[in-house]
């Protein structure tokens, strides 16, 4: 299958940023508002690994049982990944994030700015309150970078781009069986969200939507949900192309679990707030093992999937403690599923790739 | 209520167990106080007032397989504040002593085996394994868990209790109480403390319910005094390491921090917190050490072993070392000042949003240079444990600092808590031998 949207790569979009002299700020996983630090006049770009980086610079700082994507997250940094970033953001989104930002800011106190966020765990209307004001306390930490005071009409103006683009990428994925891409251009696609404008996705998303078929695609033999953190190694993709596996829907951190509901306060900050609280049910928010699997058993009903692939980063905590509960659930609704364990700084290994085409088989 | 369940409470508990558990220490403690009766090369015999630890474990756990139909049962993880559930009623178990326990009578690897066979990865905490294998087999050392009609689940120690409560949840299907504490990566900001109070009122607002009784805020305060003095009584107990040589090592804090986790709030944990410093204090005026002859004197870093912590106090007595303090055991002391009697609630929220857990790893760092300097410390073993993520990481920093910019020994070891799959003993002990050389030992 072609690329006849000439998907922009990572590079290709820093690359811009720094010859146009705009901006950036690299965030890591997985919550935070987009719109504060587009009002900021700072491009948001996600660092989800690098995949299949060396960890050897992160080795001094971090046990071989912290999970890779923080590992390769940190080697980035210290090999100097992020020093044309204006500032770091790291959201609190589990342990590892959280010594990550505190070794951050108590031992390597890199030149950038680091900030860090508090992400609640609750969806109560305190968490809410909370969450509005420890944004609203991240808008003051940006401002003394930017020394911009963005007004309030500015940042419900950017927020209402957000939404228009995760409104998008919702519709793209809702679409995503009648669009004529392999998974790993759908990826590829999914995943610029993480590092173009809002207002540059909605386009793609957009044009994606105008080409594609008018009738269900033919050529999908298995239909699946992934779930997990990030799917990396990208290779793996290609493994379920070539296995006739197709995935309809996406329950990953970095793309399902933040299509953001539309939200309308008066106040922008509670508005981000509750937007991010109210995003579908995931692991880093706290939700309760019976949300997450009627969601699961939702999706699957409603794209009928036959199987759920739980894509899982090793060490990651807060999916392992998932994944027996939700298996067995989806298993007793006669939903096949499989455990794929990976470490994103290596490449894919040869028995999860033999363990994702039996699996294909066994749909058959 | 049922009359059965309240006969069968009495009967086995109020008359029976207590009266033989009773029994058992006053002999104990007279074995204790007989001339000749303690045999070790290296070590000082224990405090006589150890029986009587045992007697308020067992009669907590006792207590525990009896009370089904006539408490509310809370289960609760070990940092939450539990001061306003003590005062409602409650009974508490805490999932990580009960760990703890069964890492020392070392069946904490069986309990895992369950919980890894019933699909959960070997690497997620031991403690929660022990936890969800103890309840899919049903089988624990001591005797019965009864089951939760709440569970309260603070996430001051760690992110992954969350994780852990959610299982319990759906195992259970009970409410649970999420009390969500923001990570300190500097000073507390007000928004913080504002959230953490308002999440405790809701928790007291949903404990009422459960147990279907009304806080009366005299019985609050009654309770957060007694936890008051507890865990005063704590720090001054752990202070009493300061002396030379100390009548209390860290392995001993190990086993006697079970009141301040588990039975903090009650009127028995301060009686005999009070007996055992009086004890302790005794023994400083006579120059009694917990070691028989003491060379040096070691700060420990994060959770025990519990299933090596005999072997392990063998091993450093037989250099003449001795562990004096923990920042692990400090935890349970440092926040004493914070507790407020007469501002229960607003306390609460100070107290439990700051301990050593939820605070900045630079922070911890700090805390052992004061430690080190209080203890007059020679050398530090930081245990990296692969079960506890927010304590480990930040250690390789911290030992890097300690070695170059203080110039104390400090050596990390890698193990885990309670799975002892994960712990090369003969490797640990080529290591501690290295580090014992370093020290001059």
């Amino acid at each position: 299958m072609s690329d006849p949207l000439n998907i922009p790569s990572r590079k290709e979009v820093l690359s811009d940023y720094q010859s146009s002299g705009q901006d950036f700020v690299a965030v890591y996983p997985i919550h935070y508002h987009r719109a504060l630090l587009r009002a900021h006049d700072l491009m948001p770009v996600e660092l989800w690994g690098p995949s299949q980086y060396s960890t050897t610079s992160a080795d001094a700082h971090l046990q071989a049982y912290t999970c890779s994507v923080v590992r390769c997250g940190l080697s980035f940094a210290l090999d100097g990944g992020l020093e044309k970033a204006r500032a770091i953001i790291v959201p609190h989104s589990c342990d590892s994030l959280q010594g990550l930002g505190s070794v951050f800011l108590d031992f390597i106190q890199p030149k950038t700015p680091v900030l860090t966020l508090y992400v609640p765990r609750g969806r109560r209307e305190m968490d809410v309150e909370f969450f509005a004001r420890e944004l609203m306390a991240l808008d003051k930490s940006l401002a003394k970078i930017t020394g911009k005071r963005p007004s309030e009409k500015m940042l419900h103006s950017f927020i209402d781009n957000e939404q228009k683009a995760d409104s998008a990428m919702e519709a793209v994925l809702n679409n995503r069986i009648r669009i004529p891409m392999s998974n790993r251009q759908f990826y590829e696609l999914m995943r610029t969200r993480q590092y173009v404008a809002a207002e540059k996705f909605e386009k793609l998303a957009r044009d994606t939507l105008e080409s594609m078929q008018q009738d269900n695609r033919t050529d999908c033999s298995h239909k699946l949900v992934i779930s997990g953190l990030v799917p990396e190694p990208a290779e793996l993709l290609s493994v379920m192309d070539d296995a006739g596996l197709t995935v309809v829907w996406d329950d990953t951190a970095c793309i399902g679990r933040r299509i953001y509901p539309e939200t309308d306060d008066a106040d922008p900050y509670v508005r981000m707030a509750r937007s991010i609280l109210g995003a579908p049910p995931d692991s880093a928010l706290g939700s309760s093992v019976e949300a997450r699997l009627a969601h699961l058993l939702d999706l699957t009903r409603n794209k009928q999937a036959q199987g759920v692939v739980f894509w899982s980063v090793k060490f990651c905590e807060p999916e392992l403690f998932y994944l027996p509960q939700l298996s067995r659930g989806l298993e007793l609704a006669g939903i096949r599923t499989l455990l794929l364990e990976v470490d994103i700084s290596e490449p894919a290994s040869a028995q999860v790739q033999t363990r994702l085409e039996a699996f294909a088989e066994s749909l058959t | 209520m049922s009359l059965r369940d309240s006969l069968m409470y009495h009967l086995n508990v109020s008359l029976l167990g207590h009266g033989a558990l009773r029994i058992q220490r006053i002999k104990a403690q007279m074995t204790m106080n007989r001339q000749g009766w303690w045999h070790h090369e290296h070590l000082n015999p224990p405090p006589v007032t150890s029986a009587w630890l045992k007697e308020l474990i067992s009669r907590h756990y006792l207590k525990g397989r009896w009370i089904t139909g006539t408490q509310k049962v809370a289960w609760v993880t070990s940092g939450a504040p539990i001061e306003f559930l003590k005062a409602l009623g409650y009974y508490l178990i805490y999932p990580e002593n009960h760990g703890a326990v069964c890492g020392i009578r070392r069946v904490g690897d069986e309990k895992c085996k369950v919980a890894e066979h019933a699909g959960w990865s070997r690497d997620i905490c031991s403690y929660a394994r022990t936890d969800i294998g103890t309840i899919l087999s049903g089988k624990t050392p001591v005797g019965k868990l009864p089951k939760p009609d709440l569970l309260v689940c603070c996430t001051n120690i760690c992110q992954t209790v969350l994780y852990w409560y959610q299982v319990l949840a759906q195992q259970f299907k009970v409410p649970l109480i999420l009390i969500d504490t923001p990570f300190l990566y500097s000073k507390a900001p007000e928004h913080a403390l504002d959230f953490v109070e308002k999440q405790i009122q809701y928790a007291i607002e949903t404990a009422e319910k459960v147990a279907g009784v009304s806080m009366e805020p005299k019985r609050l305060r009654h309770v957060t005094e007694l936890s008051h003095d507890a865990v005063d009584l704590w720090n001054r107990i752990m202070h009493t390491g300061r002396a030379r040589p100390a009548p209390f090592l860290a392995f001993d804090e190990f086993i006697h921090m079970a009141p301040i986790v588990e039975m903090r709030g009650d009127q028995a944990t301060v009686d005999y917190y009070r007996a055992l410093l009086a004890e302790l204090e005794a023994r400083i005026k006579n120059g009694t050490g917990a070691l028989k002859e003491e060379k040096k004197r070691v700060l420990w870093d994060n959770l025990p072993i519990w299933f090596v912590v005999r072997k392990f106090g063998n091993l450093l007595a037989s250099r003449g070392v001795a562990l004096v303090a923990s920042t692990y055991t400090n935890a349970w002391g440092e926040l004493a000042d914070l507790i407020d009697p007469h501002h229960p609630i607003e306390s609460m929220a100070k107290c439990y949003i700051h301990p050593i857990l939820n605070r900045g790893t630079g922070q911890k760092l700090q805390t052992m240079k004061t430690m080190i300097e209080d203890y007059e410390v020679d050398g530090v073993l930081l245990h990296s444990d692969r079960s506890c993520k927010p304590y480990s990481i930040g250690q390789m920093d911290q030992q890097s600092i300690l070695l170059k910019q203080l110039g104390i020994p400090a050596l990390l070891l890698e193990a885990d808590h309670n799975d002892s799959r994960v712990l090369s003993w003969e490797q640990s002990e080529n290591r501690l031998q290295a580090f014992f050389e370093v020290l001059g030992v």
